[in-house]
């Protein structure tokens, strides 16, 4: 079947069976590999992404469901320049990544809760990352990336 | 060759026709949270999804006269930014609040949650404390179920083939009663309850328990009211040891109902404590002392 939806800000249509997820049309059809299959189940966040202003695990979204949607990915995050943004560029600097699998994920719930909520608290950041699970780094550089993106997105005028 | 087909419904007419369409086996799609898991490991008893998730009719929720209007296709994160259903349904709105984290919020619905049928659905106890129905459609009409008797236990619902749940009513609760709702999981987020309870309840004016419900969830293959436990409680007067009381009833109601288990041991004492705390905050009793603060 035809879906037709808003990919990272441009009009895709894309011809794919009915019976598939979202992260396997985005994967296999659309060639966006950013995004990451981790647990398939709804338990890791590694396949997350921005479905008309919301977070959603799009393994657990039914591809023809982003019909006439706005979906954004982790390839859709990134500065004017195409380099990190300011969130990917904390990430980096307060040693958020290591393996780097959740990571797509935790820059989506991270922008996702920075649009919602520009001032959150580290409560509310933790609350944000609750469906994202990171083996590697303990959360705290995570929780701190965030924060001083929130920060840094208030101080621009 | 696809599992299943896929079919968009935008109105809830155009649901049942799809939905009753003898050349498909068909099924309701909301989020998908429960379902896209299923499918992934067993074959789908289905040729035909229909999604609902955009029917208008089934995405608001409204008061009409006495009573508050829940589409079946509402998210949990649309039920936790209701401001109409933080003022009336707070258990519920805490329950929808506990769900997943913020993707499955997001996409999940209540409709959904109830159909799945599953014993440690985090929806159910709000709704059967708050005495909702369920209002079904299918190709003969329009019926209301009590949800408690929707569901007949663990994944089993007395919805048939060609049945879409549309929205859900309840009463509004008589002024001045509070309702909470408690979950024991398996860690502070994104889990799947272990136990739960929502408790609704009001006091009188010479401070008695006038009105009180007690449903506690994953307890009981069945899920139901403790109408023996809200029986010792009313008329009495709020305190530690009544609360005390009341948890270890109910607990003893769940024992009765299921015998011993493996989880027993852990789920008898849990129960106890999530009933009792519940109460205490229903009556905005303090944790520590046991003094009663209005």
């Amino acid at each position: 079947m035809r879906i037709e939806f808003i990919l990272n800000g441009e009009a895709v249509a894309v011809e794919a069976p009915p019976d598939i997820t979202l992260l396997d049309l985005l994967r296999d059809y659309l060639n966006l590999t950013g995004t990451k299959e981790g647990c398939a189940v709804g338990e890791c966040g590694a396949c997350a992404v921005i479905k008309d202003g919301r977070l959603v695990n799009s393994c657990m979204v039914l591809a023809p469901q982003a019909e006439g949607c706005e979906i954004v990915t982790i390839e859709g995050v990134h500065a004017a320049d195409g380099g990190p943004n300011d969130l990917q560029q904390h990430f980096i600097e307060y040693g958020a990544v290591q393996c780097g699998i959740c990571i797509p994920g935790m820059i989506m719930a991270g922008e996702a809760l920075l649009r919602q909520n520009p001032h959150p608290t580290r409560a509310e950041i933790r609350l944000a990352l609750a469906g994202n699970l990171c083996r590697c780094t303990g959360y705290q550089q995570i929780v701190d990336a965030i924060e001083a993106t929130a920060k840094g997105r208030r101080a621009q005028p | 060759m696809p599992l299943f087909d896929y079919a968009r419904a935008s109105t809830i007419d155009e649901a049942i026709a799809l939905l009753n369409d003898p050349r498909w086996v068909s099924r309701p799609l909301a989020g998908g949270t429960d379902l896209l898991v299923q499918v992934r490991h067993t074959k789908p008893n289905f040729q035909r999804l229909v999604d609902v998730s955009r029917i208008p009719a089934m995405r608001s929720v409204a008061r009409e006269e006495g009573e508050i209007r829940i589409g079946a296709a509402v998210t949990y994160t649309e039920l936790v930014e209701s401001p109409l259903l933080c003022e009336h349904a707070a258990c519920l709105v805490e329950a929808a609040r506990l769900v997943g984290g913020p993707a499955i919020a997001n996409t999940g619905t209540l409709g959904g949650n109830v159909g799945n049928g599953a014993a440690c659905a985090d929806g159910v106890p709000p709704l059967v404390c708050l005495d909702a129905l369920a209002h079904v459609a299918n190709s003969e009409g329009m019926r209301a179920v009590p949800v408690a008797d929707l569901l007949l236990g663990p994944h089993q619902t007395a919805l048939q083939p060609g049945d879409l749940i549309t929205h859900f009513t309840f009463p509004l609760l008589p002024a001045g009663t509070r309702s909470v709702f408690l979950k024991i999981g398996r860690r502070n987020a994104q889990a799947i309850a272990r136990l739960n309870v929502a408790v609704a309840g009001r006091l009188s004016a010479d401070g008695r328990i006038e009105f009180v419900r007690v449903v506690p969830g994953s307890a009981l293959p069945r899920l139901r009211r403790f109408t023996e436990v809200e029986d010792m409680l009313l008329g009495e007067r709020p305190s530690t040891a009544l609360f005390e009381a009341a948890g270890a009833a109910a607990s003893r109601v769940m024992v009765a109902a299921t015998g011993r288990r493996w989880s027993t041991d852990y789920k008898a004492i849990a129960l106890q404590a999530l009933v009792s705390r519940a109460l205490r905050r229903v009556f905005r009793m303090q944790e520590s002392n046991g003094t009663h603060a209005h």
